[in-house]
């Protein structure tokens, strides 16, 4: 793939002009007042018709489980392909304004849903997964906790006890949990407390629905950016799930490739975000460039100023050329090994980081000033070194592949 | 089946950067991203619109270079049926009644029940096309179209007039309507129709396959030259104290009848 297709171009342009007459003009109040971005991201949903698309492949899906999907015929390859693409395209073009809403939504209709879809039932997966799929309902994946972020298997507290009669009691404190204030499913992680030491416990997946007695949703809390995307706590005190909310309905069902599949997902994810973000930044800077004059003469005249357009225009060269890697891998029904898309989500988030504090910088004291976007993608891009692993865990990753080879 | 004809062109985008050329000929559009003409999405909306209540089959057609194929896939996306792509070399350098020729020899055999344009196109500002079409195919038209409606084969429109007044007029089918901004909300193309829009059937046609040729389309009218006015001409600069700079200044907009 060297150029998005006629198809993507329109699909890109009909996003964009949904973004700006949409989302835009109520940016400030989805940034910083008390509007949740559900119902316009729903909103978007209906307009191009995604949740009835997401209909038709969770229908699919569920044709050809197992064998069968090995074998799928080219079309419906290069399908998924397409359907790829049409994800990261709003992916990158909400980010260009928003990366906050991309949060929200990619948790809910990307993690949470393709956490029930790897390991649930069919049962499971129809009454829970398709109603994220179509953003009908709001989905939580909820695995880091209080005292364990990098090491969120090693340092997780949160339990199952058997209850006796097939069922399971569960307690614990998960935090930073994206849509955590808001969600109707939340996929909840935790070890099953058998007795056995805690690092040999198994690790169990359940889904709660809003509302379950003893499960606490908390307010959202206060962070540098992504104010659009609701981050909150969860509380589980004797919460009861029965066997049927158990992921898989097997205490075996579940383990650490799971949710490394799950991280897999939410890098190659990261390389559209940054890539939007770029792009903006980007956009921005070449504008400011020619019209700002200081001494004289329009900014972009001075070397300084051309060195970080340069740069900029560099980074995103690379993050779409990643870009266009992995959907044409999808074509191809292939995916970057788990080494390969840290390297991506590793590269992708440093790379947004670093343009956007040029971009503040070039800007001066406007783009220290919250008037001008700069600032909040600059803000918002810190995250992407943080989550779905920081930067040192993909480095690590990164370093074992290459040292087991 | 009614059959209703949309006429767009593709416009540079609201947010390109226009420099003229150095000849002053034109704008350089050579390296610039391109839009559907504002006007011309409520038209199409508006024909889009009586698909949805019923029976209709909406064509699209535009006069451009290769590039333009793209607005046409973006009418499809949004639900229209089918489109024409008319080009041809000599159509490069020609002038509004040149199109209204080549739009006219494409629907002239069609017989489109109603013919919808934008008011005029954002870039050149002209506002001929549709009235000289709608002459050239023998129909009545109507201009600056705020509200249709359809009964009984005629159409009833309002339309806007200077200083905030409205017209009603009425018009038999066939007829061209030429349609101002802001008629209606005008539809994203879905995911869907973006897939399915490259199935649609996308006729090129050149001048030899209407039955024209260059002289026919041979422009009567010759742009100068483009220029932007030099900064600063026509501006008047208030100098003084702040209250008496202010009372000249509420002077000038009272005597503009600007206020």
């Amino acid at each position: 793939m060297i150029e998005w297709s006629e198809e993507q171009l329109a699909f890109q342009a009909a996003v964009r002009r949904f973004i700006e007459a949409e989302i835009v003009p109520n940016l400030e109040e989805l940034e910083h007042g008390d509007t949740p971005p559900y119902e316009v991201l729903r909103k978007l949903y209906d307009t191009f018709g995604i949740a009835e698309m997401q209909r038709a492949r969770f229908k699919s899906l569920m044709k050809q489980d197992g064998a069968e999907k090995a074998a799928a015929p080219t079309e419906e390859r290069e399908g998924s392909g397409e359907t790829l693409a049409m994800q990261l395209i709003l992916t990158l073009e909400l980010s260009r304004y928003c990366p906050g809403m991309v949060t929200a939504m990619g948790v809910s209709v990307g993690l949470t849903s393709a956490a029930i879809l790897g390991r649930g039932t069919r049962a499971q997966k129809e009454r829970w997964a398709l109603p994220l799929l179509t953003f009908e309902k709001i989905g939580a994946w909820a695995i880091t906790e209080p005292g364990s972020g990098s090491d969120a298997f090693g340092g997780m507290r949160a339990s199952a006890r058997r209850d006796g009669e097939g069922g399971y009691i569960l307690n614990g404190n998960k935090t930073f949990i994206t849509n955590g204030p808001f969600a109707d499913t939340i996929v909840f992680i935790c070890k099953l407390d058998d007795g056995s030491e805690p690092k040999d416990r198994k690790l169990l997946s359940f889904v709660l629905d809003r509302g379950t007695p003893g499960l606490t949703q908390s307010k959202p809390l206060r962070k540098m950016g992504l104010h659009s995307s609701p981050t909150g706590e969860l509380h589980l005190q004797d919460v009861h799930a029965s066997a049927d909310q158990l992921l898989g309905e097997s205490e075996d069902a579940y383990g650490r490739s799971g949710a490394k599949q799950t991280f897999g997902m939410e890098r190659a994810g990261v390389v559209s975000m940054a890539l939007g973000i770029v792009g903006r930044c980007l956009e921005l800077c070449v504008e400011y460039a020619r019209e700002r004059e200081q001494f004289g003469r329009p900014i972009g005249e001075f070397q300084l100023i051309q060195l970080k357009l340069a740069k900029m225009e560099v980074a995103r060269m690379n993050l779409q050329n990643l870009l266009f890697r992995q959907i044409e891998l999808a074509q191809h029904s292939q995916r970057m090994s788990f080494a390969e898309a840290s390297a991506c989500k590793l590269y992708a988030a440093q790379t947004a980081m670093e343009v956007a504090l040029e971009a503040v910088q070039l800007f001066g004291g406007n783009g220290y000033m919250a008037e001008y976007q700069v600032e909040q993608l600059c803000r918002d891009a810190k995250v992407l070194q943080i989550y779905g692993g920081t930067d040192e865990i993909q480095i690590t990753q990164i370093a074992r592949d290459l040292l087991s080879r | 089946m009614k059959k209703i004809l949309v006429c767009l062109k593709q416009v540079p985008h609201k947010d390109a950067r226009l420099d003229v050329r150095s000849d002053g000929s034109w704008i350089q559009d050579d390296n610039i991203k391109f839009e559907i003409n504002d006007y011309d999405t409520y038209a199409l909306e508006e024909a889009l619109r009586l698909k949805d209540q019923g029976e209709a089959e909406v064509v699209v057609a535009t006069v451009g270079p290769e590039r333009a194929a793209q607005a046409l896939r973006t009418a499809l996306g949004m639900g229209a049926d089918r489109a024409i792509h008319i080009w041809d070399d000599a159509l490069a350098e020609t002038d509004g009644l040149g199109i209204a020729k080549a739009l006219a020899a494409a629907a002239k055999d069609e017989n489109f029940d109603i013919i919808f344009t934008g008011l005029m196109s954002d870039d050149a500002n002209c506002a001929v096309t549709g009235p000289m079409l709608a002459e050239l195919l023998g129909i009545p038209h109507i201009t600056a179209v705020v509200k249709t409606e359809f009964k009984n084969g005629d159409v009833e429109v309002e339309r806007e007039l200077e200083g905030g007044a409205l017209e009603v007029a009425s018009l038999p089918q066939p007829c061209l309507l030429a349609v101002q901004t802001g008629i209606n909300e005008v539809r994203y193309a879905s995911l869907k129709g973006i897939m399915q829009a490259k199935k649609k059937p996308l006729d090129k046609k050149d001048l030899g396959e209407l039955g024209l040729d260059a002289a026919a389309v041979a422009p009567k009218l010759t742009v100068e030259k483009i220029f932007v006015p030099p900064k600063g001409a026509g501006a008047e600069i208030i100098e003084g104290p702040a209250d008496e700079v202010a009372s000249k200044l509420v002077g000038k907009i009272k005597e503009l009848g600007l206020f």
